[in-house]
């Protein structure tokens, strides 16, 4: 009971992945900024950021449903924290089961659909547009990305993650294998992350910020907190699916080599928004079908010869 | 899909100054849009006949944040004209250096804006970075970073020494090889092209019908530059290079703006380099003998034209401010239909506005 407990509020649950969520915006923050030749915030500013948004006055406009409002980002907080559960930090697995990579594909779309429902149920004419694009980014982005996480568990012959990662110990890292399925991995969580360069929902000079437009205090500080634990989550989803060297038996190796990874990821998402223009939504429509979605299912057949 | 309809502005993220405009919409496609303005009216040009010729070069400086040098050199070269007297050759080339600069700072603020626009604020950052080595040379040497308070009628306040002759020298060194990496960028940049080539592209004959100058007109093949077909000096011993594209689109104009950046820049050197000696302002009289004159410059968005009466005393009786945002910003309802939703922040950024300007 008392494990139990501390495994779903201190690690790897609640307390875990929310520092997890504040070091990944500091970094982030920090890397993007040293790109764009400026200095960058201290690393407690996340902190002082949702504490700031805590306090501010609540304001929403008449006629929005301020328990569905208050709700969706509580909803997609548990969401991610949840599928974040069932992912193994550094071989640490507590409650891995066969099937798990599904159900935290569906825990991670949560927060879209909940971020569409935060557009229409707060009433802003730009978080109803908000809303529209995201779920028009949503069937863009999301069948690729599904078709490219189905090479590892094919690979592995499993589908739980820690299957899939400990299983990379004797095969070898699976990015070696399918560095086309890794691209296309992160092309996807960009787009589920809604970062730029695949922040269409909330492109501010286009849609002001999008269905978040109307939302202050701390709502939109649980919004935020939503949007980096979901980046935690899928930072540690890829690199179990892909860079599977965490699984090294000499335990304090593990935590290490699991960190750079981790670190290099963030690398590669701060690096993508710094680098990348913002596309159009008709443009990511063509990406995500006519590009995405026949190279993903390339990657997977060609996962599949090998493993005949 | 239903039709409903967005306001933008008079305050959006989109917007640096108010401007207000309603664009229809259905699903993402732009239907159509209205415009309204006025929102940063100041009645200058009633002001202004309300001062000393003395008082007005200080007021017309407010005009525009960006563009303030060009207004109060257009201004001053219409007072000297009526008073009939002559800038030293020095003080011109000063002038001239000045408005080149402005250019410089204008497109460079430009392009960091429309990068913003298309979410690459990397670029925003760099060129906003770049622009503060012209912001530098002119607090340098006017001790004013957006009013110089650089024209005095009868020449300039301010003469160069040695010491900042080669500050410029080295700024604009800088400033050059900071342009070709923009350029670079602008050319090559795949997302960035995507975002805007084809975008609302313009034909000439549009162009001519809306009376639309500059840089914009010049992105649509119309070859007009003041600064060789009507130059005051030292602009008539200059070569100047005029830089035309025949696409008309956001693409071009984003082009034409950086290469002009390029160019400016060069004339710069050259001004510089040939800049003679000896007095920089002549003494100008109080009162303007009676008459009315009309004086252009090239802003960096296009034409800038005054024209001023004089009654003999030493206020103006009537002066009459155009500015170029005013002529494209009637452009913008033919543009605003039949793009994305997405395309309006690059429709808008495309053709530089400036609100202050166009309203005064």
């Amino acid at each position: 009971m008392i494990r139990g407990l501390f495994y779903l509020l201190i690690f790897p649950g609640l307390a875990f992945q929310v520092v997890c969520g504040f070091a990944f915006e500091w970094i982030d923050r920090k890397l993007l900024a040293r790109f764009q030749r400026r200095i960058g915030p201290p690393w407690y500013q996340p902190l002082a950021d949702l504490i700031k948004l805590f306090s501010k006055e609540d304001l929403l406009p008449l006629g929005a449903y301020d328990f569905v409002d208050l709700m969706l980002p509580l909803i997609s907080l548990s969401a991610v924290l949840t599928a974040g559960l069932y992912i193994p930090i550094a071989r640490f697995t507590p409650f891995s089961f066969e099937g798990d990579l599904i159900v935290i594909q569906f825990l991670m779309s949560v927060p879209t659909l909940a971020y569409y429902l935060a557009g229409i149920a707060s009433v802003g004419i730009y978080s109803i547009l908000g809303g529209g694009r995201s779920l028009l980014q949503y069937f863009s982005y999301e069948v690729p990305l599904l078709i490219t996480i189905s090479g590892p568990a094919v690979m592995a012959g499993s589908w739980s993650v820690a299957e899939i990662s400990s299983s990379q110990l004797t095969m070898g890292p699976f990015i070696i294998f399918q560095p086309l399925g890794f691209i296309l991995a992160v092309v996807g969580l960009i787009g589920k992350l809604k970062r730029d360069p695949l922040d269409i929902p909330s492109a501010s000079s286009e849609v002001v910020g999008g269905s978040l437009t109307e939302f202050s205090g701390a709502k939109l500080g649980f919004w935020h907190l939503v949007m980096n634990v979901q980046a935690v989550v899928g930072i540690f989803l890829l690199v179990n699916l892909y860079m599977g060297w965490s699984n090294l038996t000499f335990p304090f190796a593990a935590i290490l080599v699991f960190l750079v990874e981790c670190l290099l990821m963030v690398l590669i998402l701060s690096g993508a928004s710094a680098v990348f223009a913002r596309l159009r939504i008709d443009q990511l429509a063509g990406l995500g079908w006519r590009i995405l979605v026949p190279l993903a299912l390339l990657q997977l057949g060609f996962v599949i010869l090998m493993g005949v | 899909m239903d039709k409903i309809s967005i306001p933008i502005g008079p305050h959006h993220p989109l917007l640096k100054e108010p401007l207000s405009m309603r664009i229809d919409i259905a699903g993402e496609r732009v239907l159509g849009g209205t415009l309204r303005l006025g929102y940063v009216h100041r009645g200058i040009e009633k002001m202004a006949t309300q001062r000393t010729y003395v008082q007005d070069v200080h007021l017309i400086e407010r005009i525009c944040g960006i563009c303030s040098h060009v207004h109060t050199t257009t201004f001053c070269l219409a007072v000297e004209k009526l008073l009939g007297i002559e800038v030293p050759p020095r003080g011109q080339y000063i002038r001239a250096m000045m408005c080149e600069l402005e250019r410089v700072h204008s497109h460079l603020l430009w392009l960091g804006i429309l990068a913003k626009h298309v979410g690459l604020e990397t670029v925003f950052m760099h060129a906003w970075h770049d622009r503060e080595l012209a912001l530098d040379i002119m607090e340098g040497v006017s001790g004013g970073r957006v009013s110089h308070a650089a024209n005095q009628i009868g020449g300039v306040r301010f003469d160069l020494s040695p010491e900042q002759v080669a500050m410029i020298k080295e700024n604009v060194e800088k400033l050059k090889a900071q342009v070709s990496g923009v350029l670079d960028v602008i050319e090559n940049e795949p997302a960035l092209r995507a975002r805007t080539q084809g975008v609302a592209p313009v034909s000439a004959d549009l162009i001519r019908d809306y009376c639309v100058v500059g840089p914009v007109a010049r992105a649509s093949g119309i070859d007009v530059d003041l600064r060789r077909d009507d130059p005051w000096p030292p602009y008539d011993q200059l070569d100047v290079n005029v830089i035309t594209r025949p696409e008309g689109d956001a693409w071009a104009r984003t082009l034409i703006r950086a290469l002009e950046t390029r160019e400016s820049l060069r004339l710069c050197e050259i001004l510089l380099s040939q800049m003679p000696v000896g007095p920089v302002t002549v003494r100008a009289p109080r009162k303007v003998p009676e008459g009315e004159v009309v004086t252009r410059s090239e802003a960096p968005r296009g034409e800038v034209l005054y024209y001023l009466r004089s009654d003999g005393s030493d206020k103006p009786a009537r002066l009459k401010v155009r500015t170029p945002t005013l002529a494209v910003l009637s452009l913008l309802p033919e543009q605003l239909s039949k793009i994305h939703v997405a395309d309006i922040p690059v429709v808008l950024a495309g053709i530089d506005l400036c609100i202050a300007c166009a309203d005064r």
